[in-house]
Parts: structure tokens; sequence; C-alpha cells
């Protein structure tokens, strides 16, 4: 049938391994690129990130990250599914209402917010990002059940379904392309929130950036950056793998 | 099978179905028709509780339906819709296997059955087993639905216009394949259409509905024979009433034994007597010879007695 739509998948996959090699590959070379850091930036004493190890710091941003991200997934495909149905209808406008207000505020903003009430550290940045990672998955996971198709509805209701075996079996899946989505956006948008997290003393790649902006030094900024994008590049194509994982019968492959 | 007490139904302020009673016989082919607002498609999902009744009893196979959770009294009952809803992101088979597998048969007997269905529904397994639905026609779609419908080898089969939505060389086959079918399985099928042609080409009995009330019943031919009323008589059409009458009648009742010169085309002695006209009509003669199945002549078939 659609033979081309089966070509891209490897693609897509080889591209994903290529850019981790190049990711990992960095990350290993980075500790000794002293010397590269001190002929670039002659005046600074101290041209190389060192409180901590790049590998731990990339370990504490992803471990932030998908934290964050496994609670927003949750809260995010619980509340779109809940208002979907009879008991939540109600809800609706209120999840709809409270996601649009969400968006129009920075992560910034909430993560200024949180300090005051829960002080410093770990905490105020997970519960940040994850409360501003809820948005987009609920948004999306709205939209993907309704874009289900009512016929298909209305057979796995007249087949004899449970409620339960509808959702998971008929309307959960094939709203999965536009929640994953929802997912790919809510996880991009926190890994840079990640770094603006160090701002309250969560350790994370953004670490080097803001001691770097603090002291004037550009190569810890420098490194820092490199770091975050690749790390957002990375995840982002993984996703771009999952995602053509997840739609393959639309491809008509078997 | 199914019989409807005292049945009404409405929704809101709007008395949708007043008071229904009618029974429907285990074998039998029942079709509901009636102009959109008649009730026909309520009707039909009030027995698999897809709409629930207001008032009255509705049972099934001697038992008030509401005596069985929904899913069990629907995984006994078939049901295809004009929209088909195959799930699409199931291969053919998963989606045929639906229902057994929500009954719990083992994999071997559920690999039996798809064979089974598919060659019923005349699907080259081969072909379609594995397809996706958006990889078929619309009526390949709806044979894979049907299929679907019959996988349970449910006691009744429920259809809402399931051939509404196909063009009309395909719903012409259907058709055919219904007839078949309704005669390999004997299954009571409860079937829902607009489309009188429809209604008098599948029925064993039409049940003829306007604003939710039966204005009529009978079996085809005594609908054309003898049509109760004035709505019935224009639900029939004026224009061609007359091919209708001949669309219920058969070759076979109204031949003559004797062979004379074959032309090429001929009919069966199972075919309905507008065919038969039809093909004199092409072939510019009042005659026509009757072959039966195996190509035999066995008869001639003249104007004179069809008009008759």
């Amino acid at each position: 049938m659609k033979m081309a739509a089966t070509r891209p998948r490897p693609l897509e996959w080889h591209r994903f391994l290529a850019a981790l090699a190049v990711f990992v590959a960095l990350l290993g070379v980075l500790p000794y690129s002293g010397p590269l850091f001190a002929s670039l930036f002659p005046d600074l004493d101290r041209p190389l990130y060192q409180q901590q190890s790049f590998a731990s710091l990339v370990v504490a941003h992803l471990w932030l990250v998908v934290a964050a991200a496994l609670t927003a997934t949750t809260f995010g495909i619980g509340a779109g599914v809940f208002v979907t149905r009879p008991q939540g209808r109600e809800f609706r406008r209120l999840v709809e209402t409270l996601s649009a207000m969400g968006q129009t505020f920075p992560p910034v903003a909430v993560l200024a917010l949180s300090v005051p009430v829960i002080g410093f550290g770990f905490w105020p940045a997970f519960i940040a990002l994850a409360l501003y990672g809820v948005l987009p998955i609920s948004e999306n996971t709205i939209a993907g059940l309704e874009s289900v198709d009512p016929a298909a509805k209305e057979a796995a209701e007249g087949l004899g379904m449970t409620n339960r075996q509808r959702l998971l079996q008929i309307e959960l899946p094939l709203a999965a392309p536009i929640i994953l989505a929802g997912v790919r956006t809510s996880v991009t948008i926190n890994i840079g929130t990640a770094a603006i997290a160090s701002t309250v003393g969560a350790i994370s790649l953004g670490s080097p950036i803001i001691i770097g902006l603090n002291g004037n030094n550009i190569a810890y900024v420098i490194q820092g950056a490199v770091l975050v994008s690749g790390l957002a590049i990375v995840v982002d194509m993984g996703f771009g793998v999952l995602s053509q994982r997840i739609g393959k019968w639309k491809s008509g492959q078997v | 099978m199914i019989q409807f007490r005292g049945i009404s139904k409405s929704f809101g302020d709007t008395l949708v179905v007043p008071d229904l009673n009618l029974t429907i016989a285990r074998g039998e082919f029942c079709v509901l028709i009636g102009p959109s607002g008649s009730g026909k498609s309520t009707i039909l999902k009030m027995i698999n509780r897809l709409v629930e009744h207001t008032t009255g009893e509705i049972d099934f196979a001697g038992e008030p339906i509401r005596s069985f959770p929904p899913e069990v009294l629907r995984r006994r009952i078939g049901y295809a819709i004009q929209s088909v809803g195959l799930f699409p992101h199931w291969t053919v088979e998963a989606n045929i296997a639906t229902v057994p597998r929500l009954l719990g048969w083992d994999s071997a007997r559920i690999e039996a059955r798809i064979t089974d269905l598919l060659r019923l529904l005349n699907l080259d397994a081969a072909r379609f087993r594995a397809a996706y639905p958006h990889q078929l026609s619309g009526g390949q779609q709806q044979r894979v639905g049907v299929a679907r419908a019959l996988a349970a080898d449910p006691d009744v089969l429920l259809m809402d216009e399931p051939f509404g939505a196909l063009d009309p060389i395909t719903r012409d086959s259907l058709q055919a394949e219904m007839t078949r079918i309704h005669a390999e399985t004997g299954k009571t099928i409860v079937f829902v259409t607009h489309d009188m042609d429809e209604a008098l080409r599948l029925a064993s009995r039409v049940v003829i509905l306007d604003k939710g009330r039966i204005v009529q019943t009978a079996s085809p031919r005594d609908i054309l024979n003898a049509p109760a009323n004035e709505f019935v008589r224009a639900f029939l059409g004026k224009d061609d009433y007359g091919l209708k009458l001949l669309s219920v009648e058969t070759v076979g009742n109204r031949m003559r034994a004797e062979i004379s010169a074959m032309a090429e085309d001929s009919v069966l002695p199972d075919d309905n007597l507008r065919l038969a006209l039809s093909r004199m009509v092409v072939l510019k003669s009042d005659r026509i010879g009757v072959r039966d199945a195996t190509g035999e002549p066995v008869g001639t078939l003249f104007l004179s007695d069809v008009v008759s």
C-alpha cells in the first residue's frame, strides 16, 4: 500500500542513535576541554566547570525532568480522561480554563512563586516543572480522545466492551499519537525549564550556566548550554522514534 | 426471540415511540423501515440497550433484557452499523476477533472462526487477514464489519442501515450476500433501512413505521398486494410500484415448461420477474429462456405471463 511510509522508520531510529552517540562523545570529551576553553578565554582563571562532573549534572537534570514528566503525564492523562467521561464532563471547562491560564504563565514565574512556599532545592523545581508540564498533556489527551471516530466508539459499545475495555483498548490507543505529542512538548519545554531551575538551587545542567552568568564566566555558560541543547535534541529525536512506532498502523505495516 | 411489550421511549419531553408491541420470531429476517424520525433506529438500539426504553418490557430469548448486564447481552447480539466503525489500529483479524476475545475463547478456536468468517463473507484470507481497515474499500470494510458482528455466533444480528453509504453495485452484492448468509446460518436478523427496494429484497417480514408506530407489518408480497393505507402506498412509490410487484415474484412461478429457441441471455427460475423483464427489454424480445443453475434449459418466460 503506502510503501513510502515504511522507509523513514529505520532512518529515524538511526538518526536518533547517531545523535545519542554524538552527545555521549561530547560528554566524554568535555572534561578534557580545559586547554581549549583556556585558549578561547585567556582572561578566565578557571575556564572549565568542575564543581560537579558533567555526567552527574546530566543525570541530575534528567532525573528532575523524568520525575516531573512522569508526574505530569499521570495527572495530565488522568485529568484528560476524567473530563471526557460522563461523570467528569462538568469539570471540563475548568480544566481547559486552567490549562489556558497556565500556558500564559512563564515557567520562571512558577519557579519564583514556588520558592517562598517550599524553599530552595530539588522540590520547588520539581513542583514547578510538574505543574507546568501537566498542561500540554491534559490538553492533548482531551484532543486525542475527542478525535477518536465516534463510529469506533459506538461499535465498541455495541459489541459489548465495558467502559474500561473501551478506554484501554480503543480510545487511549487511538488517542496515543496525540497524547504522545503532548508529552513530547511537555518534556522538551521542561528540559529547558530545568536549566532555569538552578536559580532556585536545584542541581542541573543549568548550574554552570547560572554560576557562569553570576561570575562573568562565559566558558561555564557555553559548557552548560551546549549540553542542555544537546540533551533536548536527543530526547526530542527519541520521541520521534517513539511516535512513529506508536502510529505504525497508519502506514499499514504489519 | 425478541418481544417488545408495551414499549415507549421518550427523549426528554419528546415521545418518539408511544406504545410498541412487536414479536420477532427465531430465524426471521425482519426489516424495520420508515422515514427519518420514524423511530426505526431507536427501536433497534433498544434491543441491545444502546438506547434504554422508558416503559414496558423487552424480552430476549424469553428473558427481560434488563436481567442481563448490558455487556453480556451485547456479546450475544451481533451489531453492524452504517459507519462500520472498524477499529483502525487493529488488523482485520483482530477486528473480527473482538467479541470472541471478550468472551475468552482460546486462540485456536478464534483462528478457526476467523477463517470461516472470511470465507463466509467472500474475503480472501491471504490478502485481508493482516490488513488494516484503511487499506480496504468501503464494501470490504462493511464485509469485515458483518463478519465481526457474526464472530461469536450470536443468536441475533442487528444491522442499522449497514449498506446505506455504499455505492449501488457494492450494495447489491452485499444484499445478495446477506440473503445467502441468512439462508445458510438461519440467524434472526433485525435490519433497519429507509430503502424500500432493499426491504422488499431482503425481508421475510417488513415492519413499516411512522412516528414510532407500526403502520403495517407483513411479508413483502402481502405489503405490495395489500398496502394498509395511503402512507404505505406512498412509501411504495407510484412510478415503479409495478416493478416492485415484479421484484417479489419469481420466474419459476410464471414460466411455461416449453423450451423454445434460446437467446444468448437467460434467467434462473429463482430470479425475480423484474430482472427477467429488464433482460427482455435489452434483448428486444417478448420471451426469454429459463435455465437452471447447471445451465440446462428448463422453460420459457413470456412477456404476456409477466404482466398478467
